[in-house]
């Protein structure tokens, strides 16, 4: 009798566990999106969509090129996916790297900023305006990865919209896109013209992103870079050297020197600003000035003092 | 003997064609990227990122990308991205298919073949 009576209760007891289960598989499952039910992030619309991206139907396993082309399009180049096959593409993997998705932008005078893994990110640069590449897993079984470019969203429906394969619309739901946006560490990248800054950048962020785009050689666009993020962080060391260093490379002597010279204003026993502020001068054919400015940076501590020695000795040599 | 020079000769000159090609420092300026990071041993950074610029354009060409391209494209990577490259660009998902994926197909399509139609 007694064992009769116990049945219902196990039963509920593991009817109980099941959904404990269940629950805590969801979190864990999509933990993002359960996240962004409770917490939307502040200042973000419910719903937008930027119609205007353009789209590009992608050629077979080449969804890095297309999703590419429409990010950089829509940011100011003009760009078709097959001239960017050379530069992403790689024959023997039949895709593209992520990194060499970030590293492309940049022969093109735009910027690539890698965004931080969390979904209220991803939604702040849609909202601002910035369509966002991301790297899906959308294999059934087995992993398949796949670029898309998220264009919008819609919180009263959970819906995001893409731009993928050869769908100009994709609506996928909230859980699901992070399901397949998880496989691959949630990786997403924005792309903008190098006077913007994307909504969710860091000064350190932009600023690395600065020194690649250096790297890929577009002064111009470069001094664009630096320019934006000393008119967002006005206090950022590097920022102002950047800006010097390119400016000095331009032939811009005189401005490079006015941009170290306010710099030193806010850290006036800045090694780097003094050295680069004498050298700059000098080449100026002022070296009188910079004899002066070399003096105040003489500090054999300093990890720059083989720098300021040398810098001295050259203008030095200059004035004999 | 004199192969031997001539060879060690040749590794030198690629070496140092190749170094100089991928540096970008100006004279006399302290670089942005040191005022970012402070104090780094600049000539073992650029030495080591050298080497590994080397060695992912290298492997760009290994993976079928044409010589000239594979060196443009490793240009405009940072030191960041081409030392994280040089270490797992053979495991680095790429967008696209997964080869893993067809093998793993096709095994398991052999082994149902196997077990279950061949008796």
């Amino acid at each position: 009798m007694q064992a009769h009576a116990e049945a219902p209760r196990w039963a509920r007891l593991i009817l109980l566990w099941m959904a404990v289960l269940a629950l805590a598989g969801c979190t864990t499952l999509v933990p993002q999106t359960v996240a962004l039910r409770t917490d939307w992030p502040a200042g973000v619309p419910r719903q937008v969509e930027l119609a205007q991206v353009p789209f590009f139907p992608q050629d077979e396993y080449q969804c890095g090129p297309a999703a590419l082309a429409m990010a950089m399009k829509f940011a100011g180049a003009s760009i078709v996916p097959e001239s960017l096959v050379d530069e992403v593409w790689l024959p023997a993997r039949q895709g593209s790297l992520q990194l060499e998705m970030l590293a492309a932008p940049r022969r093109h005078g735009l910027v690539s900023l890698r965004l931080a893994p969390v979904y209220a990110d991803l939604l702040r640069e849609v909202a601002a305006g910035h369509p966002v590449v991301v790297l899906q897993d959308v294999g059934m079984l087995l992993p398949q990865w796949h670029y898309a470019v998220v264009n919008g969203f819609d919180y009263a429906s959970g819906t995001i919209y893409l731009r993928s394969g050869l769908q100009q619309r994709q609506e996928m739901p909230f859980t699901y896109f992070e399901r397949t946006w998880l496989a691959g560490n949630y990786w997403a990248m924005v792309v903008t013209p190098p006077d913007e800054i994307p909504a969710t950048a860091t000064e350190s962020r932009w600023l690395e992103a600065l020194l690649a785009l250096a790297r890929g050689g577009d002064r111009e666009a470069t001094v664009l870079g630096y320019r934006a993020a000393l008119a967002r962080w006005p206090e950022s060391l590097p920022a102002a050297v950047g800006l010097a260093n390119q400016l000095h490379a331009r032939g811009s002597l005189q401005e490079a020197a006015g941009v170290l010279r306010s710099a030193l204003r806010k850290s006036p026993n800045s090694v780097i600003l003094l050295n680069n502020l004498a050298q700059t001068l000098s080449d100026d054919g002022r070296h009188t000035e910079a004899l002066a400015v070399i003096r105040q940076a003489d500090d054999p501590k300093s990890p720059f003092a083989g720098e300021v020695r040398a810098t001295r000795e050259l203008i030095e040599a200059r004035m004999r | 003997m004199n192969l031997g020079f001539k060879k060690t000769t040749c590794r030198v000159l690629v070496v140092s064609l190749l170094a100089l090609s991928f540096q970008t420092a100006q004279a006399g300026l302290i670089g942005a990227d040191q005022a970012a990071a402070g104090t780094t041993s600049p000539e073992r950074a650029m030495l080591l990122s050298t080497l590994d610029r080397t060695d992912v354009a290298a492997q760009l060409q290994a993976a079928g990308v044409d010589p000239l391209a594979a060196r443009e494209r490793v240009k405009s990577m940072s030191d960041q991205e081409v030392q994280a490259l040089a270490q797992d660009i053979q495991a680095a998902p790429a967008g696209g298919i997964n080869t893993w994926g067809w093998v793993a197909i096709v095994l398991i399509a052999a082994l149902v073949w196997y077990y279950a139609i061949r008796k």
